[in-house]
């Protein structure tokens, strides 16, 4: 279901207010757990340090993303091929 | 056999129906446009007159994307997830359910016929 138009966008209200004060400041990434947080048009150009429960991924922030939330582009899980899969290549290479 | 949004040619069949075979135009859409074109959805179309055949495809042209243009703007959409590398994108770069559905069993759909891993044999069968 979507978010009622009522409410607007969640925003984190902390993290905008750090991006807004970092408007014409050095641009340094910042380091934020609000995934949940809405990207807004103030967000655009802007680095994010998204954390993942693990680490922190570099977001950088383009008009596109406008509209999604900062999770989406911070990976909460690796991929790193199935079990056996790799056990059943090193039986095919080994001469029997 | 009448022309309407390009490259479509509806048969012999009712027009409400015909007009479904267009992409983008499913029932319900195919029954709004004969409503506003004026036209009655359960004759033929081949019956339908050249004027009819006129209306109808204004309309389809005016007020809906169809086709081509149609099937350009999905890929755009889709284009754009996968380039701005959020999950939604990831997942379709790599071809598996977009909305969260379960993949440890089903999702064929998404990723095409069963791919079979070959059996890791027994300690036993090797020696």
């Amino acid at each position: 279901m979507s978010r009622s138009l009522k409410k607007g966008p969640f925003v984190d209200p902390k993290l905008l207010k750090k991006v807004l004060a970092q408007s014409r400041g050095a641009e340094q990434p910042i380091k934020t757990w609000a995934r949940d947080c809405t990207i807004v048009p103030e967000f655009v150009m802007k680095t994010f340090l998204v954390h993942n429960g693990r680490d922190f991924k570099k977001v950088y922030v383009t008009e596109n993303m406008v509209g999604h939330k900062l999770g989406e582009f911070s990976m909460t899980r690796i991929f790193r091929g199935h079990s056996g899969i790799k056990k059943t290549e090193e039986q095919q290479q080994a001469p029997k | 056999m009448p022309r309407i949004s390009g490259v479509d040619l509806p048969a012999e069949k009712q027009v409400k129906v015909a007009l479904t075979h267009i992409f983008g135009i499913g029932h319900a859409l195919a029954a709004e446009i004969l409503k506003k074109a004026g036209v009655d959805g359960n004759a033929r179309t081949k019956a339908l007159t050249d004027e009819e055949v006129g209306r109808i495809s204004s309309v389809v042209e005016s007020g809906y994307t169809t086709e081509g243009h149609l099937k350009r703007t999905v890929s755009q959409n889709i284009n754009r997830l996968k380039e701005i590398a959020c999950y939604r994108g990831m997942r379709h770069r790599k071809n598996l359910p977009v909305r969260g559905q379960r993949t440890k069993t089903n999702a064929r759909t998404r990723k095409g016929p069963r791919k079979v891993v070959a059996v890791k044999r027994s300690i036993k069968a090797m020696s």
